[in-house]
């Protein structure tokens, strides 16, 4: 019998407005989600349905207008910028759609960069730095800066810094949008063995349909709103 | 995490050596100026020209801090989003300023050291160059090093607020968009 999972974040009727010239749009609308330590989640849904504005909010990295947003157990939706900004160093892996690598910094230097303002010792944040990137199968690129890989290496590498402090949870918003099939593969197979491999939540954002078959769930959001949850 | 900070502007190689020269041109310029001040009291023509060169480093500093938050607002963003916090963010800013204005200081250093080394060969060879043995004094130097790292910190103090508004949720943003 599977060990009953905990719950890792979850949403209570969240809503979220934005005001765009002039007009009032319904990013969020009494959105509510459950999402269980160690699952795969897929949301997905057209663009502008409020599936990035959901992971913004689920990520700390903007507040929802009302309602509540629990991650491992502290709701978030109040927290100063300073304390979720700790939360994400210790507990999310982000992974971007342009990759956001730094261009001046090599790959390991990127992968590096999450445990500088930690009290970790060079030598160990190197260390972490190159498991991190072998489990990314990125490590014979280690010394290459960001415009000699390719976007599917940059990827790996944007995943080896997702994954160097060992979070809770690995939040992707179109990580695979600028990817061509072969990579978009690969970088959905090593989500995946993370996932498994380390019990850590993942979460993808995701307009492509084909991808839900890599997910344990998947939510499908419109208009601010989510319509099904499989 | 102001190691890092120097990690990061030395790779801006461009950035790093027109602003390591313009702050060079202006610590030996104000050392120079601030040594006939000395000499000639605060109300001369050299004691307005040090106030200049004050005020100059003042709007220099600000614009180099600016054009670091600014330039690399996705970059600041994106380690926002990975867990930095503000304070990081401006250790990291700070430590590139410094840096740059403490090498500026140290080529001027290694400027008079070579200046006095070769006026001492010449005078020892002989050779009269109707020069001053010490082109600036040791006090001025030291004078201008201290204006120098104070209007650093007033440039980063008052960067700070930019550097709070830099929103982490930037870095999700699509390029171009």
């Amino acid at each position: 019998m599977p060990l009953a999972r905990d719950t890792m974040i979850e949403a209570i009727d969240v809503n979220k407005e934005y005001r765009r010239a002039g007009a009032i749009i319904r990013a969020l609308a009494d959105v509510n989600l459950t999402i269980k330590s160690g699952e795969f989640v897929i949301i997905q849904g057209p663009t502008g349905c409020g599936k990035s504005t959901l992971l913004n909010v689920l990520s700390g990295l903007d507040y929802p207008d009302s309602g509540k947003i629990i991650f491992d157990g502290e709701n978030i939706a109040r927290s100063t910028e300073d304390r979720l900004a700790r939360l994400r160093r210790m507990k999310i892996g982000f992974i971007f759609q342009d990759f956001n690598l730094i261009n001046t910094l090599t790959a390991l230097e990127n992968v590096e960069s999450v445990l500088w303002p930690t009290v970790l010792r060079s030598s160990e944040i190197e260390n972490r730095a190159i498991a991190a990137l072998r489990d990314a199968n990125l490590l014979e690129r280690k010394d290459h800066y960001p415009v000699q890989m390719s976007g599917g290496e940059k990827q790996k590498c944007g995943l080896a810094r997702a994954i160097i402090h060992r979070p809770r949870v690995i939040l992707a918003d179109e990580p695979t949008g600028n990817l061509d099939p072969q990579s978009e593969k690969e970088v959905m197979d090593l989500l995946k063995k993370i996932n498994k491999d380390s019990e850590t939540t993942v979460i993808v954002v995701t307009h492509r349909a084909k991808l839900s078959s890599y997910g344990d769930k998947a939510v499908h959001m419109k208009n601010g709103e989510i319509e099904s949850v499989k | 995490m102001t190691r890092k900070g120097i990690l990061l502007i030395m790779r801006e190689k461009r950035t790093f050596m027109i602003f390591t020269l313009i702050y060079t041109i202006l610590i030996f310029l104000t050392s120079l100026f601030l040594d006939f001040a000395f000499d000639q009291g605060f109300s001369s023509i050299a004691g307005y020209l040090v106030a200049i060169f004050f005020l100059t480093s003042l709007i220099l500093s600000l614009l180099y801090a600016w054009i670091l938050v600014s330039r690399k607002r996705r970059n600041w963003a994106t380690l926002k989003c990975i867990g930095y916090t503000n304070k990081n963010i401006i250790s990291l800013v700070s430590g590139i300023i410094l840096f740059t204005t403490l090498f500026g200081l140290f080529i001027v250093l290694e400027i008079l050291f070579h200046y006095t080394a070769i006026f001492t060969y010449l005078e020892s060879a002989n050779i009269q160059t109707g020069l001053p043995g010490i082109l600036i004094g040791l006090l001025p130097v030291v004078a201008t090093a201290f204006i120098f790292i104070f209007v650093q910190l007033i440039s980063i103090a008052l960067i700070y607020r930019k550097v709070l508004k830099v929103r982490p949720i930037v870095a999700l943003k699509r390029v171009g968009e």
